[in-house]
């Protein structure tokens, strides 16, 4: 019997520990006939070392967000382009297959065995006063994270902090940040709700986040070609799928503890002035980002066009 | 002369141990007060400004571990790290320098294969192009630096770190 | 749990025995109790893959020294010794002395109070103890102190600095539960009050039992007193800014940092009591004092990797819930815990590596996460005085060079007391820390 140990940094009670994980061990123990059990390790670290410790062997199998690698991880972007407007499950699952078929050889996961992509849900605007039009959001202080919401804040004109997640309660309570870009999930799981009172959402959010499942080569190596391939066959685009599926449902009970809690909800639509307003400032971000990866080899037009298709026509 | 005179005064160690130790911690000031200065420009740039400081996490992470590792050498081998010494009144003084030899070479040793893996994961950062997330800095050159100081480190303790034990009485 | 604890044992004996810096030790017991976990033995030994626990100890080393949260330490560091230079800690301390110095062990009391004072506007216990030794040591030397009560009032007023806020331990526990550090703050004022009150009871009982020990100093007049009290308005000033500052919400506590060190540096320079040479060996000391501790921090994360890989936590958690007790038994079995840790660990590792295990737990059994960071950190307060590992002892035996550890861990016992009745009262009226939260923030 070998242990599979999953180093992991989010609390506990989030989806991607209380649902993927434990799903994806329920399946490698089944496919593997018992011969490989999943384990959970916490606090090994800062999320943007899982990608390091896992190359190096120190755990087997990790998770993490590429936006926490700048330089290295540039194609993952592709996913969090603002305008993709789908759930987190048909982002993640075109996502995995794009990668496949045009991103993977670029080699951007270099010493990894990539088992999985997924985004988060789409990320929306939190802020502790009203807003009425992106105008308003102009040299307000906002917590960003970096990659394409970086951008997008910069056209708003927004003063960025820079904070990890975490921190953003404690810094919407005090008023040292009078909002945040980030999924809806956050509203109960960073409670939000009792700070970030107002939120708006637009049709399919600013953008998404980028993460990947990962497993050490030589760990897999080790293992018999049976239960390599068993592992392999519930991973893939069945583990992206179930993880996208996980982090919408907690986008779901994010949106429901919020209204709950009394938060003022603006649910913008396709065509509403505040759309069309993100629609115009987000123009040429496709560009900006084909001609970020230019470097990269890979046809990355080809790819975001795909990809969108991919994600749009999911079930 | 004033300055050299200064250091020779200032510090216990001589002659060219006294200038690096002084152009180490000469690293570890500037870097402090710049970490100091940085968060009150950055806070005051907020209420007044419009603008924070762009980057001020990451010059606040660079400059830890540059202040932190300037000065390591200089603790290490003025033994300036927390020893237990609880047993000192029963061991005797050869023992107690036996000893010292022992922890100065199982440090120096340590260090040593340590920054040769961090050596190592710095090159492969900089293969990979990893940068910070506003500057655009590689973070490679920190990790080298971490690298090369852990080995100035290993270095000086082995050497003047040796020589000081062996020739510093216990007060 | 055996590997584990045999990783325990040899860290033990060779901090103790061998006399290796705990950073070390930590880092290569750490180092090598993970490489055997991951199958390393005595016969594969040249053809091992080093490079799993070689990456583990340098990623450690990598992203602690460049861990956002933690400029807090030499920052709050840099305020306590701005503050020390522009003469703010002896003005404390002449006024606490002028009201307390002429009784039967009041220049003890009187470090008790001004170390209570120095916390308020210092970040860190081992700059208080460092702090408050070089201003308080030499008057009572002068009148007569015994070396063991004066050495164990400093260590132990000391200890106060992770309270009294701002406290970098409370920001730590923040970070790591993520609870308010504001709320933690507010929490920490009134057990810090009732700490300086117990110590002062320890001192009475010291000079009860050996009037020797402690004998009396010069009685001030009124006048004299009052002169004394006006010169301690700048740790006032500075205290405002940066409590003020966190409450009103124009900066974070980590920034608060930042803020405070730049306004002590500002007090100072208005007092004229900065020269390039004064300035260079307060940055230079601040930044050695900061080494240390970055490394005693490095080393206690990667033992906390192996401790972890060895199945300790869980285990402890196991043995905790299989006891089927009420939830305030569970609470005093993981105090308990905390106290044996406490022997060997210093307090910050001690937090690293036990608050993420326990936090858990207490959530999950209807505590509340505020009052639990001041319990641990008022049991962490007292792994500062335990020995064998004392943190605040060794600063202090590092400051006075002529005074050995051991003298400082004979005095500290009653005061080790003081800090046991303290803790059963914030363990088991949960009012003493949360009454100012609840006051201040939650309505
Ligand atoms: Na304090
Ligand atoms: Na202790």
């Amino acid at each position: 019997e070998t242990t599979l140990r999953v180093a992991s940094w989010l609390p506990p009670t989030h989806p991607q520990n209380a649902v993927v994980w434990p799903t994806w061990s329920k399946w490698v123990e089944e496919a593997t006939e018992g011969r490989v059990k999943v384990a959970i390790e916490y606090g090994m670290g800062h999320p943007k070392t899982m990608f390091e410790l896992v190359e190096d062997g120190v755990v087997d199998a990790s998770f993490s967000y590429h936006g926490y690698v700048p330089g290295r991880f540039k194609l993952t972007q592709a996913v969090e382009q603002p305008l993709l407007g789908t759930s987190a499950e048909a982002a993640s699952v075109a996502h995995w297959r794009i990668h496949n078929k045009y991103f993977a050889k670029a080699q951007e996961h270099d010493g990894l065995e990539v088992i999985g992509l997924f985004t988060h849900g789409p990320g929306q605007i939190h802020m502790a006063k009203p807003v009425s039009s992106l105008g308003d959001l102009k040299g307000k202080k906002i917590r960003l994270g970096g990659g394409v919401q970086g951008e997008i804040g910069h056209r708003m004109g927004v003063t960025a902090v820079g904070a990890p997640a975490p921190k953003v309660y404690e810094m919407m309570q005090q008023g040292v940040i009078d909002g945040v870009f980030i999924p809806m999930g956050e509203q109960k799981s960073l409670r939000l709700k009792e700070v970030a009172k107002n939120v708006v959402a637009l049709p399919g959010g600013m953008y998404l986040g980028s993460f990947a499942m990962f497993m050490n080569p030589d760990f897999l190596a080790d293992l018999d070609a049976k239960d390599r391939e068993a592992i392999m066959s519930v991973s893939g685009e069945k583990l992206s799928a179930m993880a996208g599926k996980a982090w919408d449902a907690g986008d779901a009970a994010g949106l429901e503890a919020a209204k709950e809690a009394g938060v003022n909800i603006t649910m913008v639509k396709d065509g509403d002035a505040l759309s069309k307003e993100f629609v115009e400032l987000t123009k040429g971000m496709d560009e900006a980002f084909l001609k970020s990866v230019a470097d990269r080899g890979v046809d990355a037009k080809a790819a975001l066009t795909e990809l969108r298709e991919v994600a749009r026509n999911y079930k | 002369m004033a300055l050299s005179a200064w250091i020779t005064a200032h510090y216990e160690e001589k002659g060219p141990v006294a200038w690096l130790a002084f152009f180490l911690e000469l690293i570890a000031a500037f870097t402090l007060f710049f970490l100091m200065a940085l968060t009150c420009a950055d806070v005051f740039g907020r209420y007044f400004l419009d603008n924070a400081v762009d980057g001020t996490t990451e010059l606040t992470e660079m400059g830890i571990a540059i202040l932190v590792f300037a000065e390591l050498p200089v603790v290490t081998w003025r033994g300036g790290h927390v020893v237990v010494d609880i047993l000192d009144k029963m061991l005797g003084n050869t023992l107690i320098k036996v000893l010292g030899l022992l922890a100065a070479f199982l440090m120096s040793t340590s260090l040593y294969f340590l920054a040769v893996r961090i050596y190592e994961l710095a090159a492969r950062s900089h293969r990979r192009g990893e940068v910070t997330e506003y500057l655009q800095m590689p973070v490679g050159y920190i990790v080298e630096y971490i690298a090369v100081m852990s080995w100035v480190t290993a270095g000086a303790m082995i050497t003047y770190g040796v020589y000081r034990l062996l020739t510093t009485s216990r007060d | 749990m055996i590997t584990a604890l045999t990783g325990f044992a040899i860290l033990l004996l060779i901090i103790v025995v061998v006399r290796v810096p705990i950073a070390f030790a930590m880092g290569l017991v750490g180092f090598f109790g993970f490489a055997y976990l991951q199958g390393l033995g005595f016969d594969n030994f040249m053809d091992f893959r080093w490079n799993g626990a070689l990456s583990m100890a340098s990623k450690r080393v990598i992203d602690t020294a460049q861990e956002y949260s933690l400029s807090v330490i030499p920052l709050f560091i840099l305020m306590g010794n701005f503050v020390t230079k522009s003469g703010l800690s002896q003005e404390l301390y002449a006024a606490s002395n002028a009201f307390l110095g002429h009784r039967k062990g009041g220049l003890a009391m009187a470090t008790v109070v001004a170390c209570g004072g120095f916390s308020a506007i210092c970040g860190s216990s081992l700059a208080t103890s460092a702090t408050m030794a070089k201003v308080a040591m030499p008057p009572m030397r002068k009148y007569g102190y015994s070396d063991s009560l004066a050495t164990a009032t400093i260590a132990a007023g000391g200890s106060l600095g992770i309270l009294i806020p701002p406290s970098v331990i409370l920001v730590i526990y923040g970070l790591l539960t993520e609870t308010s550090i504001r709320e933690l703050f507010a929490a920490g004022f009134i057990p810090g009050l009732l700490g300086i009150l117990l110590y002062l009871l320890a001192v009475r009982y010291v000079v009860w039992r050996n009037p020797a020990s402690g004998p009396c100093g010069d009685k001030l007049t009124w006048p004299e007193r009052f002169k004394a009290l006006s010169g301690v308005w700048g740790v006032l000033t500075l205290f405002i800014i940066v409590m003020g500052g966190i409450y009103l919400g124009i900066f974070t506590p980590t920034e608060a940092a930042g803020i405070g060190a730049g306004g002590a540096f500002f007090i100072a320079l208005a007092r004229k009591s900065l020269s390039w040479a004064s300035l260079f060996d307060i940055l230079t000391d601040t930044g050695r004092t900061t080494t240390m501790l970055f490394g005693v921090v490095i080393g206690a994360l990667i033992f906390s990797n192996f401790i972890n890989r060895a199945g300790l936590p869980a285990d402890l958690l196991a043995f905790v819930q299989g006891l089927e007790v009420s939830p305030m038994v569970v609470i005093l079995v993981i105090l308990g815990v905390y106290i044996v840790l406490g022997m060997v660990f210093e307090s910050l590792s001690m937090l690293l590596l036990t608050v993420p295990i326990f936090f858990p737990l207490v959530q999950s059994l209807g505590f509340d996460l505020v009052w639990f960071g001041i319990v641990v950190v008022v049991v962490t307060e007292i792994s500062l005085i335990t020995p064998p590992v004392g943190m605040n002892v060794f600063v202090l035996s590092a400051v006075l060079r002529d005074v050995k550890a051991s003298t400082i861990f004979k005095g500290v016992t009653p005061f080790w007391c003081a800090d046991i009745i303290r803790l059963i009262l914030v363990t088991l009226i949960p009012a003493i820390s949360l009454f100012l939260p609840e006051l201040l923030y939650r309505n």
